[in-house]
């Protein structure tokens, strides 16, 4: 189990609750794979992602992104360091975003240093409070499943 | 400096809330800490609730002092109720309080107010210099979350304190299980007070009244009367008679006043002032060995404040731990009867008090919560006014950054705070 898939992602925040969502069709679609892994899902982890991702050797972080450079529904797949150019749509208490407390963590622990890290992003539409997905978010669930499932299978 | 400062969005405070001090003349003629993160309501969520459901309505408050929320939901019910909670309930109550300000302190410390300290923009900017620094911050942090975790099934927001004690007790051994992380703790937190005392604090003393609750016996988190620097000693029945609340337009957070109408302060400063005799040997020893002279009266030093509670809620976690013997019911049985009462707890950020009137069968009628950083708005914004001097004479990035951090050193938590009563709107 040290691999780990995490998706983090309010639930009342819209498209923001995309990457939990994806985790969880993953799940039921590929139950043979995920029932072999760590799997976590975190509304607003803060600095507790560091410890959802303790021990870990590889892991895949799902969660919805705001970018300009890409339509609403469409599913990306990054590098760690890719991720700084895209916001979370979310503000999180003390600006403890994903992406700042990836790199606070990696700039303490070398054991989280080396820890292979790979983004599976969400581009969302509307992140005002409420809940729900968008109709692009939602259609976009089953190729982001597909996505965490290539993820992970190169890492088994 | 010659132009306003205006900040749009403070970072490293809790919630959403913006800074502006106006000029004239040269002069600073108006001071706002703006707080445009929309009110919550949570006094008209609780109506017709059972009071059972009422601890893990008012935890979703705050993500950072849960546990403040819930006690003193938990305590102001008991006292409609008489009833009055076992030894050991109360042990692993003030357990829980020391849980959630290692947490919070921690948090405030090292990543929140040290990067202002030390010229460092963030925590990653400092993380980068002082790697060893924050990574102790994160385990410290981490220590208070486990407490937490141990007794209320998860560190945020937890979920086994009801009116009349425990859902169930927690088991001893993972809390024993926490010992030598404890240990480490403790000895850290001595280390933090040495670090604190020395770091390069801006220069401003304000005559304060400090407000806290107060305990004889032990170092006030709950149950207690709320005493004031100025001699005030008040019931908590009667704490709405001594200290109001306003509407002002710029803030969704109402503002406090004492009845005389001037701002004072709560929060660890206050505490420690109030309090000291009370500290943990551990911590008064850390105390007397840091050369610091109560009180402290500089907004800054609240940092060192908060290291000197860091050792006493260690040293008093350990403590707790090593006597927690859970034996009998975890809860007391409820008879329901209608009534009304008051109950204030010991935030890390401050004084929390809430009153709530139930009928009969249980179900809340009215119910009124002041936090902290409500208490402390019109503290900050009279704090700004005082260094209003100093802050025209600095360019104008130094006099932003050295305003800005002044709000960072009360902690404020703005989600917290933002609450209304009531809206009136007058047709003249």
């Amino acid at each position: 189990m040290d691999i780990v898939v995490i998706g983090i992602g309010q639930s009342l925040r819209g498209d923001d609750g995309a990457g939990p969502e994806a985790v969880r069709r993953w799940q039921e679609k590929f139950p043979a794979t995920a029932s072999r892994l760590r799997v976590e899902t975190a509304e607003l982890p803060g600095l507790g992602l560091l410890d959802l991702l303790s021990g870990a050797r590889a892991a895949v972080i799902v969660d919805a992104v705001q970018t300009e450079a890409a339509a609403a529904g469409t599913v990306l797949r990054l590098a760690l360091d890719e991720a700084a150019a895209f916001a979370s749509g979310a503000n999180s208490a003390h600006g403890w975003g994903a992406a700042e407390t990836l790199a606070l963590g990696r700039a303490l622990d070398p054991s989280l240093a080396a820890c292979r890290i790979r983004l599976v992003g969400i581009v969302g539409a509307d992140f005002a409070t409420g809940a729900g997905l968008s109709p692009e978010v939602r259609a976009a669930l089953e190729a982001a499943a597909a996505a965490i499932e290539e993820e992970v299978k190169d890492r088994l | 400096m010659t132009k306003n400062i205006e900040v749009g969005a403070l970072a490293r405070v809790e919630g959403e809330g913006g800074l502006y001090i106006g000029l004239t003349d040269g002069n600073v003629t108006e001071v706002r800490v703006d707080i445009y993160e929309p009110p919550r309501f949570f006094e008209g969520f609780l109506i017709e609730r059972f009071l059972q459901e009422v601890p893990d309505i008012t935890a979703r408050i705050c993500g950072i002092c849960p546990v403040a929320y819930q006690m003193s939901s938990v305590y102001a019910l008991e006292s409609i109720l008489g009833i009055k909670v076992s030894p050991q309930v109360r042990l692993l109550r003030r357990l829980m309080y020391c849980g959630e300000y290692i947490e919070s302190h921690a948090l405030h410390i090292y990543l929140l107010q040290a990067p202002d300290l030390l010229g460092k923009e963030s925590a990653l900017e400092l993380a980068a210099v002082a790697p060893e620094v924050v990574k102790d911050a994160l385990r410290l942090k981490k220590i208070g979350n486990e407490i937490l975790k141990a007794i209320g099934g998860r560190s945020v927001h937890p979920v086994n304190v009801c009116v009349g004690g425990f859902y169930r007790w927690p088991d001893v051994e993972p809390l024993r299980a926490l010992l030598p992380d404890l240990e480490w703790g403790l000895q850290a937190a001595r280390e933090c007070v040495r670090w604190a005392k020395d770091l390069p604090y801006p220069d401003l003393e304000v005559d304060y009244e400090f407000v806290a609750l107060h305990h004889p016996e032990e170092y006030g988190v709950i149950e207690g009367e709320v005493w004031s620097s100025k001699g005030r000693k008040t019931p908590v029945t009667e704490f709405e008679k001594a200290y109001l609340e306003t509407h002002v337009r710029h803030s969704n957070a109402l503002h406090s006043h004492t009845v005389e109408g001037t701002p004072y302060l709560v929060g660890p400063m206050a505490r420690l002032n109030l309090n000291h005799a009370q500290l943990h040997p551990q911590a008064k020893e850390a105390l007397k060995e840091s050369g610091v002279v109560l009180p402290l009266r500089n907004p800054y030093k609240s940092l060192i404040a908060r290291a000197i509670e860091l050792v006493h809620f260690y040293a008093e976690a350990i403590e707790s731990i090593r006597a927690y013997r859970p034996e009998g019911p975890a809860h007391a049985a409820l008879k329901l009867k209608a009534g009304e009462g008051a109950a204030a707890t010991e935030a890390p950020r401050g004084l929390l008090y809430h009153r709530y009137a139930i009928n009969k069968q249980g179900r809340i009628q009215r119910a009124r919560i002041v936090p902290p950083t409500a208490q402390n708005l019109p503290r900050i914004e009279a704090d700004l006014f005082a260094m209003a001097p100093k802050l025209v004479k600095m360019e104008h990035a130094e006099a932003t950054l050295t305003a800005e951090h002044l709000v960072r050193s009360y902690d404020p938590c703005i989600s917290c705070a933002t609450h209304f009563l009531k809206l009136t709107i007058e047709h003249k």
